[in-house]
């Protein structure tokens, strides 16, 4: 049986599962900018593991209506952490940001060992439900999606000016700290709009791939955030795709969340051997 | 041997290792890099769990694998320094996904590779821990005047005529190494916590460097001890325990150096100037 994507689509919990890719595509290519020039790659691990205690508590007080507020709180929590963290600088401030995932996720770990159901529960918030993504979540995660674009979009000139001219900024007499923290707190919202769908451990490929994707393929400012959607829409849109074709067709059970982050470093591979080429090619014609 | 005699004795060589490892993960700076590795090593404990072979060999494997796509990855220009270590983490973490999805009856339970689970380390496990812990010795014992030489001073080293990949292979290997051992006992996302944390506190508090490794490795002793034993007393997750106790030592040291460069500070300036009036 051969079903096209479009066909696939009409079924209404693929629909929902391309949607909640399309949301984390756009906020992830927006976010993405300002964790790609801040260099934030490690900050925005850590606010993954931050968010996990946050789901065990909220799932523990208020059920899977619990999940969104209690991840919501971890990872805004995690933002003010991690920002301060990151801010000491010095030697240490990359050991003390693993010191702080670890610690958190730790916490997280020994909460949920304290419930009935403990391995089941912990496998669901590390590898997400893609395709079990219900009207209602789907809704949330565009709301706190929106959210955190709002405030890339509210902020992104001062972004901007603080990654390529820190000293000029304060000079000016911005406030780093604001900005920072801004940047941190769309970045958690991000983590927390992606979580439920893909999972703790996957959804730190969202925040760090699409944009050094795109980095590798333009240098154009402007065309930086349309890349780094595009990538992860499309590598989205296939992934599901074939999970979905190999499920009926073989009798696969392939994680769609797994399939779509592996097709995205694929990309990124991909992108590092054109950007290769293309260097040999404009060098070869210098010469 | 009781199982948390076992237990005990695994993670008291880890905290040894630590002193070795954590100071050189700490003090180079490379934390992303052995978290990374340690999240993204992974799947190979999945693939030979669902090949039937020792779960230690395919992840130390599949380790010296990452390392080499990341030392490629971070060669590549016009990017981050994070990013090699980001995209690994990424591929590291879905392939082990993807794997366990395909293979939903599999004989290691998931959870156990991610969290650890110190109570059921085999005589293997341990054997290989001391068996990294002296190679780590030896190898640090002679390198250790290069590997100070070029961490402070990178510029000056390669003018003195040193090669500098020496000592990054050294770092790389023994952090690597540390990082693979630490799995079976505390886990792919906490394994790096027994090795960082207890570094980490040391460097806040030690007043010369060469006191960070004997004093990273008695924290790490202790603070994993104490998660294991809070773990039986409470009924906690083993590895989560851990990671928890090493935490709080972090915490512990930096309110010690607060205190110390604040108000102890303070008071020691006033009594040497009551002194000196005196």
């Amino acid at each position: 049986m051969e079903v096209t994507l479009l066909e696939a689509l009409q079924l209404p919990f693929m629909a929902r599962a391309f949607a909640t890719i399309a949301v984390l595509a756009v906020a992830a290519g927006v976010v993405g900018l300002g964790i790609s020039f801040r260099e934030m790659e490690f900050v925005s691990d850590g606010m993954v593991h931050a968010v996990f205690p946050g789901l065990v508590i909220g799932a523990a007080i208020g059920g899977s209506a619990g999940l969104l507020p209690g991840a919501v709180v971890a990872a805004l929590a995690a933002a003010v952490i991690f920002t301060l963290l990151d801010r000491r600088g010095g030697a240490g401030s990359d050991a003390a940001i693993a010191v702080g995932l670890t610690g958190l996720f730790s916490l997280g770990v020994v909460l949920v060992s304290k419930q009935q159901g403990y391995a089941a529960q912990l496998q669901d918030l590390l590898f997400g439900h893609l395709l079990t993504v219900t009207s209602a979540q789907l809704w949330q995660i565009i709301a706190v999606a929106a959210i955190a674009v709002g405030i890339m979009l509210v902020t992104g000139r001062t972004q901007l000016f603080r990654a390529f001219d820190p000293a000029g900024f304060e000079a000016v007499g911005f406030h780093p700290l604001r900005t920072d923290l801004a940047l941190a707190a769309a970045t958690a919202l991000l983590v927390v709009a992606g979580v439920q769908a893909l999972g703790v451990l996957m959804v730190v490929a969202l925040l760090t791939v699409p944009m050094a994707v795109s980095r590798l393929l333009t240098r154009r400012l402007g065309l930086l955030v349309p890349f780094a959607i595009a990538v992860p829409l499309a590598t989205g849109g296939l992934g599901l795709w074939w999970s979905f074709m190999w499920s009926i067709e073989r009798n696969l059970s392939v994680s769609p969340g797994a399939l779509v982050v592996l097709l995205l470093v694929a990309a990124y591979l991909f992108a590092v051997a054109a950007r290769f080429v293309w260097q040999r090619r404009g060098s070869a014609a210098a010469a | 041997m009781s199982y948390f005699a076992m237990a005990a004795l695994e993670v008291t060589l880890l905290g040894l290792l630590g002193g070795i490892a954590g100071t050189l993960i700490v003090v180079r700076r490379r934390s992303f890099f052995a978290v990374a590795l340690s999240h993204a090593t992974f799947p190979g404990g999945v693939i030979f769990a669902v090949l039937g072979y020792n779960l230690l060999l395919g992840q130390a494997l599949f380790a010296a694998l990452l390392v080499l796509i990341m030392t490629l990855l971070s060669r590549v220009p016009g990017q981050g320094r994070q990013v090699a270590s980001g995209v690994v983490l990424a591929l590291g973490f879905a392939l082990g996904t993807l794997l366990t999805s395909l293979n939903p009856g599999l004989g290691v339970p998931v959870e156990a590779l991610l969290v650890g689970s110190p109570l059921s380390v085999s005589a293997a496990d341990i054997a290989a821990t001391a068996v990294v812990l002296v190679a780590s010795l030896i190898v640090t014992a002679y390198f250790a005047r290069r590997v100070l030489f070029h961490t402070f001073d990178p510029v000056g080293f390669a003018a003195a005529g040193f090669r500098a990949w020496p000592v990054e292979l050294v770092v790389v290997g023994i952090a690597s190494a540390a990082v693979v051992v630490a799995m079976p006992a505390v886990g792919a996302i906490l394994g790096v916590a027994i090795l960082i944390a207890p570094a980490a506190a040391a460097r806040l508090i030690a007043p010369r460097i060469e006191w960070v490794p004997p004093l990273a490795a008695v924290l790490g002793v202790a603070s994993g001890l104490a998660g294991l034993w809070a773990s039986r007393q409470f009924d906690l997750a083993a590895g989560g325990a851990i990671g928890l106790a090493t935490t709080l030592v972090f915490i512990a040291a930096l309110l010690w150096r607060r205190l110390a460069r604040g108000p102890i500070q303070r008071v020691k300036e006033v009594v040497k100037a009551k002194e000196a009036t005196a």
